[in-house]
């Protein structure tokens, strides 16, 4: 009996460990073979091969002309920069507005907010692409920072009200009777304790900009170009450049590398505090 | 500043933001539905024609009822696909050690990569001569060896389903360990000293008490499964033929290919409605006492 019991959960764990080594080679294969594939010397690239002479020949490739890549990535960094450093701070102050007054109608107007992401970015784009036709907006930074602000401001508002929420309102209660002004509060005691908050938002901010296609492909051309659509641009005449598609790749992963660097650091923080209980 | 004044003030810029982004133009796009507007022929919509448009989408473009099918196919494949990974994942890694933590924080991964991206490379991995996945797949299965993934219909809509289900599975089964997690271990005990298998606890204990987490779960896929535009755009190209493009993919071709203004408006909006329709459905399925939302 107790010896069944044994092979039993021998086998289970056995089962289980396979189970995770899977888990990360689906989900984590692909992106290696992208990072690969970057690095191989044009011979190996149309090939299984993991063993080859490394190369950033597809790196100055994709930097010379015609591709001029540092420009988009330059596009990219702004345009994501800009949405995070406009959408976080807006998005706060509706969120502490959201979480601190008595409002008519709040619960549909903060419903509403969040509503307006189940619309569908094709049924926006069209007059988008007309407006900013008129406007003279089409392939500018202005032009994309602000339809980013549009995905971006609903999650943050959503995500910073729930953050606020959980902070007691006595601090700033205390606060006031001492005489200090609604911004003072908001400044001194309410943004100090918001940074993680402010954090997770602005990394959601950022991956969704960063990471934007559909409103890049439609309201930019040549200017205003970012990352993810410069992977069309590999579908040349002379046929598709796979390793180009992969250096460039490399660049649109980066800063999520970075990113999960960071979460990382906070899951396993998490982890240990649950063991130490 | 009175505390009135200052809770619009605040509020106000992120409003403005919000309904400059998305109220006028919705309401644009509804007005330009109901117009004659081709780009290519005038600057600006030259006639009101009422609901022909819609008119034509429904009675006469097979294309377009085809794209809606093609929609239910993906959606409905997506989230039934999506949800079951997850929840394998999910009941895998939701222990506590090392190597969980581990393997929770790799899974971020394919959540916060570019669709874009992931939609040009799993398009390149697929190729028949020199793909990574079409090889693994032809050294595992020789049977497979042979299949053109995306020049075969139901295999190019199968793998749109799966790329999909790549980037949002993990994400979905985060949220579920979050759920399997907050279950009280003393219930799943209970049943365990009861003499309950792990088969039976699953399906009496664990599965009813993540009920509510996979219903947001499920709501949540089937929006952004409705919103999902990069895979069918560089996995398929809404092909072979058009057997993948769903309708934001097909209302896209219509804007701005055949430059059909408000064609491809009528055809966003029909979208808009589903979405909205297909929502109330779920709410009113997954929440039917509760009045709050």
């Amino acid at each position: 009996m107790d010896f069944d019991r044994q092979t039993k959960d021998r086998a289970f764990a056995f089962l289980r460990g396979v189970g995770i080594a899977m888990i990360i080679f689906v989900f984590l294969g692909p992106i290696l073979w992208i990072f690969l594939t970057a690095f191989k010397p044009l011979s190996a690239v149309y090939t299984m091969s993991l063993w080859f002479e490394p190369t950033l020949d597809n790196f100055r490739q994709i930097f010379d002309k015609p591709f001029y890549l540092g420009q988009k990535l330059w596009n990219s960094i702004v345009i994501s920069a800009f949405t995070v450093a406009i959408g976080v701070p807006t998005a706060l102050a509706a969120a502490y507005s959201f979480s601190r007054f008595p409002m008519k109608y709040k619960k549909s107007l903060f419903f509403g907010v969040l509503a307006t992401q189940f619309i569908p970015p094709m049924v926006v784009v069209l007059p988008f692409f007309l407006m900013f036709r008129t406007l003279g907006l089409l392939d500018t930074w202005t032009g994309m920072i602000w339809i980013n602000l549009s995905i971006v401001l609903p999650f943050a508002i959503w995500m910073l009200k729930g953050f606020i929420d959980t902070i007691p309102i006595e601090m700033e209660e205390a606060a006031m009777i001492d005489g200090a002004s609604r911004l003072r509060v908001v400044w001194d005691i309410v943004l100090p304790v918001c940074v993680p908050g402010l954090f997770v938002a602005g990394i959601f901010c950022f991956i969704f900009s960063w990471n934007d296609f559909l409103y890049a492909l439609i309201l930019t051309k040549k200017e205003a170009v970012t990352l993810p659509v410069t992977l069309n641009a590999f579908y040349t005449e002379e046929g598709d450049r796979w390793e180009l598609m992969a250096a460039t790749g490399t660049f649109i992963l980066l800063p999520m590398f970075a990113i999960s660097f960071f979460i990382q650091r906070h899951f396993v923080q998490g982890a240990t505090q649950g063991s130490d209980r | 500043m009175t505390d009135r004044s200052f809770k619009y003030m605040f509020i106000a810029p992120a409003f403005l933001l919000v309904s400059a982004t998305v109220l006028y133009p919705l309401l644009y796009a509804i007005w330009t539905s109901f117009h004659e507007w081709r780009l290519s022929k005038s600057r600006a919509p030259t006639d009101f024609v009422w609901f022909e448009n819609y008119a034509r989408a429904f009675f006469d473009d097979p294309a377009f009822l085809q794209s809606v099918g093609v929609t239910f196919t993906f959606i409905i494949g997506s989230v039934v696909s999506a949800i079951l990974v997850a929840l394998l994942i999910a009941l895998l890694l939701s222990r506590q050690g090392k190597i969980y933590t581990v393997t929770r924080t790799i899974i971020v991964l394919p959540f916060a990569m570019s669709p874009a991206l992931q939609g040009t490379s799993f398009r390149f991995f697929l190729n028949q001569e020199f793909g990574v996945f079409d090889r693994l797949i032809g050294f595992i299965f020789p049977f497979a060896a042979e299949i053109d993934w995306l020049g075969d219909s139901t295999w190019a809509m199968i793998w749109l389903i799966l790329t999909d289900t790549w980037h949002w599975a993990p994400f979905l089964s985060l949220m579920l360990i979050g759920g399997l997690l907050s279950i009280p271990r003393d219930t799943i005990e209970a049943a365990s000293v009861d003499g309950a298998s792990a088969w039976m606890r699953f399906w009496t204990v664990v599965l009813p008490q993540l009920l509510p987490v996979l219903a947001i779960a499920c709501v949540l896929k089937t929006i952004f499964s409705f919103k999902m535009f990069e895979y069918v755009y560089l996995l398929t190209g809404g092909g072979p033929g058009t057997s993948t493009a769903t309708l934001t993919y097909y209302a896209y071709r219509q804007g701005f290919h055949a430059y059909d203004m408000g064609y491809a408006s009528a055809i966003a909006f029909v979208l808009a409605i589903l979405l909205i329709g297909v929502s109330v459905v779920y709410f009113r399925l997954l929440f039917p006492k509760e009045k709050e939302v």
